[in-house]
């Protein structure tokens, strides 16, 4: 049997929070993989911060993957639904099952949890906010059940 | 030939059988074969050094790999009153070299909130071993 495509758990971690409506209300300009595109003030960001592959005679058996989570907005006076949208991505992956193709979902849940804002790199007054977590997603390849 | 660890093989024959039909352990990533002989002091009055005359042979080791509830085992292994027939292969590309006998199992699994169950057993020998092949 083949072995699975790694970048199938990042494509359902998008696929995943892409998909739920409540989410899409709060963050209505989508979700992405680690760059959004120019020009938009409310999305989720989700980056892979390191993943690490632990083996068993006969070939990979989990992956390990820290992902960074956040939603990201521009800060402008009386915008809200920040708070929301990060309680929204924790209520979708804390302890919540990722189906990927050629995997089985082993267990997610937080690390850490992420709050910042940053300064416009071109303008000064504006203000981003920055909310989310960095989530653990362990997967196994449905492959490692077999020899 | 030097060879990655990656393609090892602990295989298990629950019946005991020999040569049985042992069958491939999944989820293990680690095993371990201590093959030490006692050495008898026989020092005497005289001597300049101690010197040592070989006693038995033990056979011992241990495997290790993750919990996975679709192999059971090495927990049912540990649960038999009789010995299984045990077969550990260095690299399944060389599936002609390897260590097998007869072996009783233990098993421990370690569980902790941040990382996969991890399964482990200890063995040793409960009858004579042999070396695959004899003369390399």
């Amino acid at each position: 049997m083949a072995r699975p495509d790694s970048s199938a758990i990042d494509a359902a971690l998008v696929a995943l929070l892409q998909a739920d409506a409540t989410l899409s209300i709060l963050m209505p300009d989508g979700v992405y993989m680690d760059l959004a595109p120019p020009g938009l003030q409310r999305y989720v960001i989700v980056s892979l911060i390191i993943a690490e592959d632990r083996a068993t005679f006969g070939g990979r058996a989990i992956e390990d993957c820290l992902y960074l989570v956040k939603a990201v907005m521009l800060a402008t006076s009386g915008a809200t639904g920040i708070k929301e949208a990060a309680a929204r991505i924790d209520a979708l992956l804390e302890d919540q099952p990722i189906v990927a193709d050629g995997y089985d979902w082993m267990g997610g849940f937080r690390d850490e949890r992420v709050r910042y804002v940053e300064i416009d790199e071109t303008d000064s007054t504006i203000r981003w906010q920055h909310r989310g977590g960095r989530y653990r997603v362990q997967m196994t390849p449905t492959t490692s059940l077999t020899i | 030939m030097i060879l990655t660890g990656r393609d090892g093989q602990v295989l298990w024959d629950a019946t005991g059988a020999s040569p049985g039909t042992p069958v491939a352990i999944i989820s293990l990533n680690n095993f371990k074969l201590s093959i030490k002989t006692d050495r008898i002091d026989v020092s005497c009055f005289g001597d300049v050094n101690r010197v040592y005359v070989p006693g038995l042979k033990d056979i011992s080791g241990s495997v290790a790999g993750y919990w996975n509830s679709e192999e059971l085992a090495l927990v049912e292994a540990a649960d038999q009153v009789t010995p299984g027939l045990l077969k550990l292969v260095p690299h399944t590309t060389e599936p002609t070299f390897f260590w097998s006998g007869p072996a009783y199992m233990d098993a421990d699994i370690d569980t902790s909130v941040d990382g996969a169950p991890a399964l482990s057993g200890t063995f040793s020998a409960a009858g004579p071993w042999v070396r695959e092949p004899i003369v390399p």
